[in-house]
C-alpha cells in the first residue's frame, strides 16, 4: 500500500512513502535455532509480540528493533527494512 | 441502603473468590516468560467470555429499573452490575493481574498489549460517543433518565473495546 506525503517543499515533488517494514527475524531466528519463545525471553516481551513482528502484523518501536536485532547478533538495518 | 451495601458486598466477595481461585492454579513451576505468554493467552481467552457476561447483565439492569420492583433486589442487582462495570474498566486500563510479581506484569504488558489496549480504548471512545449521540437523538422521542443514559454509553464503551481488545489479543496470539 502506497501513501502520497504532502510535499512541504515544492508543489512539484512528492514523496512516496512505503507502508510496511518488513523482516528477516524468522530466518535469523532459524539460523540460531531460537524458538520465538526463547528470542522473547531475551528481549523481555511475550511470545506473543515476537510473533506479531515476525508475522508483519505488528511495527515495532526502535525500542524493541535494536532489542531484537541485539538478540540475533545482526545490526538493525539487516533485520529490518522498507518494502518497495 | 442495606440492602444496596450487602449487594456491593456480595460483588466484591464473589470476585475475591475468582481471583484466589485463579491464584492458586498451577503456573508456579513456569518460568517467568512461559507464565507471562500462559496469563496473556488466558486474557485473550476469557475476554470474550467476560463481555458476554457483561453484555447479558444488561438484562437484570432494566429489570431492576423498573419502579415496581423488589428494592432489595434492585439494589443488589445494580450494584453488582456497578463493580462488574469497575472491574471490567480496571482490567482494560491497567495492567490488569494485580496478583501477578511486578516482572511478570510488566513482561505481559510489553509493547504490542499496550498498542492494542490503545486500539481497543479508541474504540471504545467511539462507540459512546456514538452512543451518547444516538440517546440525544432518542430523548426527543422517548424520555430517558440519567441512569439509564449513564448505563448505555458505559456499556458500549466498555462492551466495544473490550471486544476489540480480545479481537487483537487472540490475532497476536495466532501462529503463535
Amino acid at each position: 500500500m502506497w501513501r502520497w506525503c504532502g510535499s512541504a517543499i515544492s508543489n512539484d515533488v512528492r514523496i512516496v512513502m512505503p507502508e510496511r517494514l518488513a523482516n528477516r527475524i524468522k530466518d535469523k531466528r532459524g539460523e540460531l535455532s531460537l524458538t520465538q519463545a526463547e528470542l522473547a525471553e531475551r528481549c523481555g516481551v511475550t511470545r506473543k509480540t515476537v510473533n506479531t513482528v515476525e508475522n508483519g502484523v505488528f511495527t515495532p518501536s526502535a525500542l524493541l528493533a535494536i532489542k531484537l536485532a541485539r538478540a540475533l547478533s545482526v545490526p538493525v538495518e539487516e533485520l529490518f527494512w522498507l518494502e518497495d | 441502603m442495606e440492602s444496596y451495601w450487602m449487594g456491593l458486598a456480595v460483588g466484591i466477595a464473589v470476585g475475591v473468590i475468582i481471583v484466589a481461585v485463579v491464584k492458586l492454579r498451577a503456573v508456579k513451576s513456569m518460568s517467568m516468560a512461559e507464565k507471562a505468554d500462559y496469563l496473556s493467552k488466558r486474557r485473550a481467552r476469557t475476554l470474550p467470555a467476560l463481555v458476554v457476561i457483561y453484555l447479558s447483565q444488561q438484562v437484570t439492569f432494566y429489570s431492576a429499573v423498573d419502579p415496581a420492583g423488589h428494592e432489595g433486589a434492585r439494589a443488589v442487582k445494580i450494584g453488582a452490575w456497578m463493580v462488574l462495570s469497575a472491574v471490567l474498566l480496571a482490567a482494560l486500563t491497567t495492567k490488569g493481574f494485580w496478583f501477578q510479581p511486578k516482572e511478570v506484569r510488566d513482561m505481559i504488558d510489553d509493547e504490542n498489549t499496550r498498542a492494542n489496549r490503545l486500539d481497543a480504548i479508541r474504540y471504545g471512545y467511539i462507540a459512546a460517543m456514538l452512543m451518547a449521540l444516538a440517546i440525544y437523538f432518542l430523548t426527543q422521542v422517548e424520555e430517558q433518565t440519567a441512569m439509564e443514559t449513564i448505563h448505555l454509553i458505559l456499556s458500549a464503551g466498555l462492551g466495544v473495546a473490550l471486544v476489540r481488545f480480545g479481537y487483537l489479543e487472540r490475532r497476536a496470539h495466532r501462529d503463535a
